[in-house]
C-alpha cells in the first residue's frame, strides 16, 4: 500500500497548486493547435491593431516609440488583466468537483489559474520580442524592473477581482453576466489604442480611476523613458492593488467554506 | 474517534432553508465498519461530505485525528481530458503520496485498465472510470474509507476483486459506507448508523439497525 506523507500546511498548498497547475496545462493545451495558437492569435491581433494605429498616427512612431511597441504593451497588459480576471473567476466554479478533496481549496485553484495566465503571457512576451528582433523593430526596455513590478501588480489586481467574482458567482450565478459586461468596455477606457496624452485633459478624471490604464501607461514609460507618461502614478496602482487584494482575501476568508457548501 | 460537534447544516432553497442537521452532537465509534442507513434525502451523502471535509457545516465542526479518505463516489476528481495515469498522479499529489510512480503502478494494476491507462479518461466506459476512481482510493493508506455506492459498479470480476480488497482493508482500517444495497452493507459492515429526522443513532447490531431502518420496532 502507498503511504501518505505527513505534510506541513505550506507543503500541502504547494503540492495542490502544482497538481492543479499541471491539470490546467493539460486541459488548456489538449488540442493540436494548443500552445502555438495561444501565442499566434494575440500576435496577429496586435499586428492588425498596430497597423490601424499607425494609419491614425500617420507614421512609424507613436509618442516616440514604435507603434507596434506602443500597441503591444497596451494589448498585452490588457489581455493579461482580462484573461487572468476571467480565468481566476471561472476557476472557482470549474474546479468545484475537486473540492471533494479536502486539501483543495478554491484559492488554490485560483492561484493555479493565475500562475498559468502569467506564464502564458510571459512566454508570449518572449515570443513577441523574438518576432520584433526578426522584424527589425527596435527592442528597448529602459527600466525592466519597473516593467516586472507593473506586470505583477496588474496580475495581482486581476487575481483579486477574479477571486471576488468567482466567489460571488457561486452565490449568485448572474454575476457571470455582470463580469462579462464589466470587462467589455475596458478595451476603450484603458488607453490601449490611445495614450492618456491623446485625450483632452479635462476628461482625464473620467479615465484616471482605472488602474489598468495606469499600468499600461507606466509600462510604456518603463520601456521608453522618452514616452513621457502624464496623469498616471505608480502609487495609485500600488494602492488600488493592495486594496483589492486585502478586500478579496478578507471576503474569501469569511465566505469560502460557505460558498463551496451550497 | 470521529466527533461531530454541534453540526448544523442547511441548504438554502426557494422554500427557505432546508435543514438537514440541527445542532448535532455525535461520536462515531472506532473499530467498526459502519453502514449508513437512511431514507432518500435523510442526509447520508451530506454527512459523508461533511466528514470528508468536501463541504462544511454552517455551524459546528468535526474533530478527529484519523486520516479520512475523500468520499469515493463514481468518478470524483477525474478529469475527462487527462489520461488515467495523469489523473492518478493528480490524486496522488493532492493526497501527498511520497512515491508517485509506485502509486501509479499499483493503480494501473488494480484497475486492470492495461494500456488504456494512458488514454484520456473520456474514452473510458463509465465502469472503467469508476474502477479508476476506486483503485486510486483503495491504493492509498487511510484510517477510514468513505465509500459512497462506489462498489456497485464494474463487472462481476472487478466487483469480486474490490470486495476482496475492501475485506483486506477492513482488517487494518475502517470503513464507512453508504449503499442502498442491504446485502452489500451486510457483507462489509458489522454495525450501522441510522439517520432519521436529522438525528443519528448508532447500532452495534447491524440486523437491529436494518430492522429499525425498514420501519420495524426498536
Amino acid at each position: 500500500m502507498v503511504q501518505v506523507r505527513r505534510r506541513s500546511r505550506l507543503k500541502i498548498w504547494s503540492d495542490v497548486i502544482f497538481a492543479l497547475f499541471i491539470r490546467e496545462i493539460r486541459s488548456k493545451f489538449s488540442d493540436k493547435f494548443g500552445v502555438s495558437w495561444a501565442v499566434l492569435e494575440p500576435l496577429t491581433f496586435i499586428l492588425i491593431m498596430s497597423y490601424g494605429r499607425s494609419l491614425i498616427a500617420g507614421g512609424k512612431d507613436t509618442h516616440s516609440m514604435p507603434t507596434f511597441v506602443f500597441m503591444m504593451y497596451g494589448m498585452l497588459l490588457l489581455q493579461l488583466f482580462l484573461s487572468t480576471f476571467s480565468s481566476s473567476a471561472s476557476a472557482v466554479k470549474r474546479n468545484k468537483p475537486l473540492y471533494a478533496f479536502r486539501q483543495v481549496q478554491p484559492i488554490s485553484a485560483v492561484l493555479a489559474a493565475l500562475l498559468m495566465e502569467v506564464l502564458t503571457k510571459v512566454l508570449m512576451f518572449g515570443f513577441i520580442l523574438f518576432f520584433m528582433f526578426f522584424a527589425q523593430i527596435e527592442i528597448r526596455i529602459d527600466d525592466a524592473l519597473s516593467l516586472v513590478m507593473l506586470t505583477s501588480l496588474l496580475a495581482i489586481f486581476a487575481f483579486s477581482f477574479g477571486l471576488l467574482f468567482g466567489l460571488a458567482e457561486l452565490y449568485v450565478p448572474e454575476m457571470l453576466k455582470v463580469r462579462q459586461i464589466l470587462t467589455r468596455p475596458l478595451f476603450f477606457v484603458s488607453g490601449v489604442f490611445f495614450s492618456l496624452q491623446d485625450m483632452p485633459q479635462q476628461y482625464w478624471h473620467y479615465l484616471n480611476w482605472n488602474p489598468i490604464l495606469h499600468a499600461i501607461e507606466l509600462a510604456r514609460q518603463a520601456a521608453y523613458s522618452s514616452f513621457g507618461a502624464q496623469g498616471v502614478s505608480a502609487s495609485f496602482l500600488i494602492m488600488s492593488t493592495l486594496a483589492a487584494c486585502i478586500l478579496s482575501l478578507s471576503v474569501y476568508h469569511a465566505f469560502w467554506k460557505g460558498a463551496i457548501s451550497r | 474517534m470521529i466527533s461531530l460537534q454541534g453540526i448544523t447544516k442547511y441548504y438554502p432553497s426557494k422554500l427557505g432553508n432546508q435543514v438537514v442537521f440541527d445542532d448535532l452532537w455525535f461520536d462515531i465509534p472506532d473499530d467498526h465498519n459502519i453502514g449508513l442507513l437512511g431514507a432518500n434525502g435523510a442526509g447520508k451523502s451530506t454527512l459523508f461530505r461533511i466528514l470528508a471535509g468536501s463541504e462544511y457545516a454552517n455551524k459546528g465542526s468535526i474533530k478527529t485525528d484519523l486520516n479520512l479518505s475523500w468520499p469515493v463516489a463514481l468518478a470524483t476528481g477525474i478529469h475527462p481530458l487527462m489520461t488515467g495515469r495523469e489523473n492518478t498522479r493528480f490524486i496522488g499529489r493532492v493526497n501527498g503520496i511520497s512515491d508517485l510512480n509506485d502509486f501509479e503502478r499499483k493503480v494501473q494494476e488494480f484497475s486492470e485498465l492495461g494500456n488504456r491507462y494512458d488514454l484520456p479518461v473520456q474514452t473510458y466506459s463509465s465502469g472503467m472510470r469508476a474502477r479508476l476512481a476506486f483503485a486510486c482510493c483503495i491504493s492509498i493508506e487511510f484510517d477510514v474509507y468513505l465509500i459512497d455506492e462506489a462498489l456497485s459498479v464494474g463487472d462481476a470480476k472487478f466487483k469480486k476483486k474490490a470486495r476482496e480488497a475492501m475485506i483486506d482493508k477492513s482488517k487494518v482500517a475502517n470503513l464507512i459506507m453508504v449503499s442502498h444495497d442491504l446485502e452489500e452493507i451486510r457483507f462489509f459492515c458489522d454495525s450501522a448508523i441510522v439517520i432519521a429526522d436529522g438525528r443519528l443513532e448508532f447500532f452495534n447490531d447491524l440486523e437491529h439497525a436494518i430492522s429499525v431502518y425498514k420501519g420495524g420496532a426498536k
